[in-house]
């Protein structure tokens, strides 16, 4: 991510030149890789002239220019530059297309290369932020620790390796940011195979969408979504890493790809991660004489908390064939067993709980350029996700932090379980994008998911089984996308877009009138729309203008329509929990010379969301049921800067401010809140990161790189409830100081890193009571092979 | 030192009514004050958006106290509080979904500032709950019982038992220091059914008395949570009594009522309860659809060792068939019933209807003077105290507040109000 940002102007640098008088000559062409790919945002242009452009998605440009000689170059970042003399005659059409050849590979160079894509990403309308996960695959990160380090991202964990990770976003999380993988919804792909048990070298780069979302992301994100993009490259490479660090953690990948000439096209990716999780942490005893806590706290060493975790990615299919240019046929295969150390309030401990879970996940992927008719782009992908999960209480023993335990008269720590859930979701999402007219662009997507759960505990007796069970209990929903983008000159462009959800929920309800539970199988439908704009404009050369407006929903769930089947009603009137998100951003990039360059960005937030889902008891009713009540603002500040010296050193930062605050003023009674305008508790409002590394070159021969880095995070403390009730709890802020080394040979083929994280030993919570680990360290060896023969995006 | 012209009040107002009570049972456990320990503070827990909190006050029968006032910010949410007079203090129980629960207990000092005896582990649920010689006692069924090698007690079918019963035995004299016991209850009325246990009544003589709600076992994929199954005999009510060692000294039966238990979700609310005299009533609220009894209740004189079979309290019939759920001792003969909104009682079925009964004069009374049924959003876990009843009602539009209940004239006073509160879930008595 330290590299992200500050070469953003150069893909800009030429297309400034909007100005195109009549009678002047249209310029117009292709630029394609050696191996025929298209290459977006290259800057072709006119020698000492102010005329060029730079290329769009499909590779194309177009310009015009006066009559005349000139030297016609096309150059992008990681490519040797192209030059070519023309000479532009008048009444004249003249096609250019250029042929651009990787430079030779270097790490750096990788780093770059992929930018173009980042970029591009970052250039959008919308406030996306893309990160280079590249640069990062010599830490032993995993996703999470990755966009932990990004502006108005917090993730918030329960402990060490493999804990429950909650990804809040400009301060939503849950049902409210949506995690995609290749564009993909991964909510049903199971806690095996989430982010928080995935190395950072599983992506090749991060988008996280902070407010608007666009339409190839199909899912009711009220808060912004988070996309995985993996490396879908042909390239030929092998990645292989191995990492050791404190608390017996393991942690190992494998990446390879190989196309052959013919399109052949094969990657594989398989990673773990193994760790004992034995941090010491500072809590209560109890003494299992009297089931009594003592009064002070005692530092212990966690001994419950063993976690792993295995996965295999694997894909086969063809690139670049006259009907595809891309089909890729895959399998992901996950795994995870976790130890259960203690409940939510730390100093209740276990000895025995555990939970497991895995999942199988089969995929197609399908692309094509020029699908049936020209400037058509379309693309398939589908995936079907079988996911597995174990809950299991089983020991009849009450255990301590000390590893005591005294024996139960009854099975189970907590409740006796051996819980097992059984999740399927199958996912489709069609894409078609239609190019015309040169400047416009129509997009359809459709992405449909069906997701069915089967709930039976193993403990309980299956002789009794009710009728319950064997009804079906699905969740289909469809949600449907058109945009529309122009290009209203090189300068500004505009995009508008609508989508409309569509959801079908299927399951038992009760319908009993007595007080015996009768289930009936029911069916119940929803539907609504949601709606944006977003529009980018560079005033000047160096600066960016964003700004995007979105009407976006979150869909009840199956439980807010349907109920938990015996003791709740649903609402099938229910309204979707609704928000309306402005974000405004300004970014600036300028380098002088080849030796300093700076950039910065500011984004602004606003949002008002409307309609929360809640669940509410009231005796007079019964049962408990699901209300849509409550009105929350949002005003925030993101920033980023960053300064870098040459190619040797960097330093930079981002620091979120927000100001979330209940806006409803009444309760659904009607009766004042007294936690009206307060700030939204158990949510941090005030968090930063800063970075500086510092590179030397060729100390340990040509092509060897020496890294120096350091990261910092701070979170400010906040209130785990609402002030004005006179809560007092609050959970601590920290400031939190990691330190690297990073050793590179042979251009980036063989690396050491060092790191120390959490350097000073501070105590750190995300969550109330939960505490995270200490000092760590981390070794990690990787090997890293690259052929950029074949190279795509 | 304060003590306000209320406290005064209410100290000398308890301590006629203790003397009046002195020389028939003034318990220990009893639900009024003992009257030779003055009261150091009211005790509220409520919930505002999500926390709970603990506030105190000297006087509960007028004016307002705020949510911000709190004493204490709860680590967790959902407690269920139960007061003891002697040795004060108040011990909130709780259980978490599948985890144990952090249980408190609380006093005040001589100069009624809030103090935390200490916090312990309750790591079995609870079902129902009571105080029984020095100890508080809870009660959860359903449970699988095991061997002395942890491993689970099988049935006929080779399918884990699930009729074992836990009891915590939390020990007011010696820190609150907690005891797990479990207990099988299969077969234990001789029919092959087990049961669940609900209510705690201390006889005064070294044993409890709980209701015994009979049942098959549960169908584990029910939902809702709680431990009864197809109830064989639903016209039929055995109440339990153990000792403290829980040995099962007799069984009580009968056939004029349905099982003594009032049932919403995984909760067995106590429907058995003594009155000042000694007499132990038995109350039956026919939760069970397919019982052909009334709801009404039966009588246990002091000490015997039977229900009386004199006695039988029709209380359908005063309620129009309406059925009731829970039950409190208010005073002297008195109980509070809160009875079913519906005639048709379905797990669903709202009860916020509340009446009066004087149980050796058999009347009964609708309570006036509190907001109407159809308001009602919540109430909280009452106390009695100088003959009255105080009890927490959560209604529409107002703020939640304490209505004070005079059970001779079924009638109640508005009392404190909590404002910021979303509802008061208990008041209770600490003295000094």
């Amino acid at each position: 991510m330290k590299y992200v940002s500050f070469l953003l102007y150069m893909f800009f640098c030429c297309t400034l030149c909007v100005a195109q008088p009549r009678g002047q000559i249209a310029v117009k062409g292709t630029v394609c890789a050696v191996d025929g790919r298209p290459i977006p945002y290259v800057s072709v242009f006119l020698h000492n002239t102010k005329f060029g452009a730079l290329s769009d998605e499909q590779g194309n440009y177009h310009f015009t220019a006066p009559p005349g000689r000139y030297t016609f170059t096309a150059s992008l970042l990681g490519y040797n530059r192209e030059n070519k003399m023309i000479t532009l005659h008048p009444a004249q059409k003249v096609t250019v297309n250029f042929v651009m050849e990787e430079k030779q590979h270097e790490l750096d160079e990788v780093t770059v290369t992929g930018k173009s894509q980042v970029q591009q990403v970052n250039k959008s309308a919308y406030n996306v932020v893309g990160i280079d996960a590249k640069a990062l695959h010599n830490a032993t990160l995993s996703m999470t620790h990755a966009l932990d380090r990004i502006s108005g991202v917090k993730i918030r964990e329960t402990g060490g390796v493999g804990s429950h990770t909650q990804i809040s976003l400009n301060g939503f999380s849950g049902k409210h940011v949506k995690i995609f993988l290749d564009g993909m919804p991964m909510d049903g792909f199971g806690s095996a195979f989430q982010l928080n048990n995935m190395p950072v070298n599983f992506a090749e780069r991060i988008e996280v969408y902070k407010g608007v979302v666009p339409i190839e992301l199909g899912a009711d994100a009220l808060g912004g979504a988070i996309n995985i993009v993996t490396n879908h490259a042909g390239n030929t490479y092998l990645d292989a890493s191995y990492s050791y660090g404190s608390f017996n953690t393991h942690k190992s990948g494998i990446s390879f790809g190989h196309a052959t000439a013919k399109g052949f096209t094969v990657m594989l990716n398989a990673y773990q991660n193994y760790s004992d999780n034995n941090y010491k942490v500072k809590t209560k005893l109890l003494d299992l004489q009297t089931n009594s806590y003592s009064k002070e706290e005692y530092w212990f060493e966690r001994f419950h908390d063993n976690y792993h975790n295995e996965t295999l990615v694997a894909k086969v299919g063809v690139v670049n064939k006259p009907f595809a240019d891309k089909l890729l046929l895959g399998v992901t295969l996950s795994k995870e067993k976790a130890d259960v150390q203690n409940a939510n309030l730390m100093k209740i401990v276990y000895g025995g709980r555990e939970r497991r879970a895995q999942s199988i996940i089969p995929s197609l992927h399908y692309e094509k350029r020029n699908f049936i008719v020209p400037r058509l782009k379309f693309s398939l992908a589908a995936t079907y996700n079988n996911a597995r999960n174990n809950n299991i209480d089983t020991l009849a023993r009450q255990y301590n932090w000390n590893n005591e335990y005294r024996k139960k008269g009854t099975k189970g720590e907590g409740v006796y379980t051996m819980g097992e859930y059984d999740n399927r979701n199958a996912c489709v999402t069609a894409n078609a994008g239609y190019r015309f007219a040169a400047r416009h662009t129509l997009t359809v997507n459709n992405q449909f998911s069906r997701y069915s759960r089967k709930a039976a505990d193993a403990a309980a007796n299956s002789e009794t089984a009710s009728a319950t069970i064997s009804m079906r209990r699905t969740n289909a929903k469809n949600v449907l996308g058109l945009s529309y983008k122009i290009e209203i000159n090189p300068r500004l462009n505009m995009l508008a877009f609508g989508k409309y959800y569509d959801v079908a929920v299927r399951g038992p309800i009760n319908v009993s009138s007595t007080s015996v539970a009768e289930y009936e199988e029911q069916l119940r439908t929803y539907h609504t729309t949601g709606y944006g704009i977003a529009a980018t404009y560079f005033p000047l050369r160096p600066l960016q203008v964003k700004l995007s407006f979105e009407k976006a929903c979150r869909l009840p769930s199956e439980h807010e329509l349907f109920g938990d089947e015996s003791l709740e009603t649903g609402d099938a009137a229910l309204k979707p929990e609704n928000s309306r998100n402005v974000n405004l951003n300004i970014s600036y990039s300028h380098e002088a010379g080849s030796v300093h360059a700076v950039y910065f960005d500011a984004g602004f937030i606003y949002r008002d969301t409307r309609d929360y889902i809640r669940r509410r008891i009231e005796q007079r009713y019964g049962g408990a049921f699901y209300v849509n009540h409550g009105n929350v603002r949002n005003v925030g500040v993101d920033m980023e800067v960053r300064y870098c010296y040459k190619k040797s050193f960097s330093i930079g930062g981002n620091f979120t401010w927000q100001d979330i605050r209940n806006m409803e003023q009444y309760d659904v009674s009607g009766r004042t809140l007294i936690y009206y305008k307060d700030r939204m508790p158990n949510v941090p409002y005030m968090l930063g990161n800063a970075d500086a590394s510092y590179v030397f070159h060729d100390i340990f021969g040509k092509g060897s790189r020496l890294s120096l880095g350091y990261n910092l995070r701070y979170v400010h403390s906040f209130f785990r409830d609402w002030e004005s009730e006179g809560g007092d709890i609050v959970i601590p802020g920290y400031l939190s100081h990691d330190l690297n080394v990073i050793c590179a040979f042979k251009d980036g083929r063989y690396n050491i890193a060092l790191e120390v994280n959490n350097a000073m030993d501070e105590i750190v919570y995300d969550n109330y009571s939960l505490q995270k680990p200490g000092r760590n360290m981390a070794i990690k060896l990787r090997y890293f092979l690259f052929k950029n023969k074949f190279k795509t995006f | 030192m304060y003590i306000t012209h209320a406290i005064q009040k209410t100290l000398y107002a308890g301590m006629i009514c203790c003397a009046a009570q002195s020389f028939t049972s003034c318990h220990t456990n009893d639900n009024e004050p003992s009257g030779n320990e003055p009261v150091g503070a009211f005790l509220l827990s409520v919930t505002g958006e999500s926390a709970e909190y603990l506030l105190q006050t000297a006087d509960l029968t007028q004016g307002e106290i705020s949510i911000a006032d709190n004493k204490k910010t709860l680590e967790q949410s959902g407690y269920t509080w139960i007061f003891n007079r002697n040795p004060s203090v108040a011990i909130g129980l709780i259980y978490q979904q599948g985890d144990p629960g952090i249980g408190l207990a609380y006093t005040v000092d001589a100069e009624r500032n809030l103090q935390e005896l200490g916090q312990f582990q309750i790591s079995s649920r609870f079902t129902s709950y009571g105080f029984f010689d020095h100890y508080a006692l809870t009660s959860v069924g359903g449970q699988t019982p095991v061997d002395s090698q942890g491993n689970a007690l099988l049935d006929g079918g080779g399918n884990p038992r699930t009729d074992g019963v836990t009891f915590n035995f939390i020990d007011l004299n010696k820190s609150l220091a907690l005891q797990e016991k479990t207990i099988t209850t299969l077969n234990i009325t001789g029919n092959g059914d087990q049961a669940t246990l609900s209510g705690v009544v201390d006889m005064g003589n070294g044993e409890f008395l709980t209701g015994m709600v009979v049942s098959q076992p549960r169908d584990p994929n029910a939902g809702g949570g709680a431990s009864t199954g197809v109830v064989t005999y639903p016209d039929s009510v055995w109440v339990a009594a153990f000792d403290a060692g829980l040995n099962l000294k007799r069984i009580y039966r009968d056939n004029r009522i349905s099982y003594s238990s009032g049932r919403f979700r995984s909760a067995y609310y106590s429907q058995i309860g003594k009155a000042a005299n000694g007499d132990v009533y038995v109350f039956s609220g026919s939760y069970e659809t397919t019982t052909t009894h009334p709801c009404g209740a039966l009588k246990i004189a002091k000490n015997a060792t039977a229900f009386a079979a004199d006695y039988y309290f029709n209380i359908g019939e005063k309620t129009n068939n309406y059925k009731f759920r829970k039950v409190w001792h208010v005073a002297d003969n008195y109980f509070m019933l809160e009875v079913y909104n519906d005639l048709e009682v379905t797990v669903n079925t709202a009860a916020t209807r509340y009446a009066v009964v004087d149980m050796a004069a058999k009347t009964f009374a609708w309570v006036a003077g509190i907001p109407a049924s159809d308001k009602i959003i919540g109430t909280g876990l009452p106390t009695a105290y100088d003959g009255k009843m105080y009890f927490p009602i959560t209604a529409e539009s107002a703020d939640p507040a304490v209505y004070i209940i005079d059970p001779a004239s079924a009638s109640a006073v508005k009392g404190l109000s909590v404002t910021g509160a979303a509802s008061i879930n208990a008041v209770g008595i600490l003295t000094l």
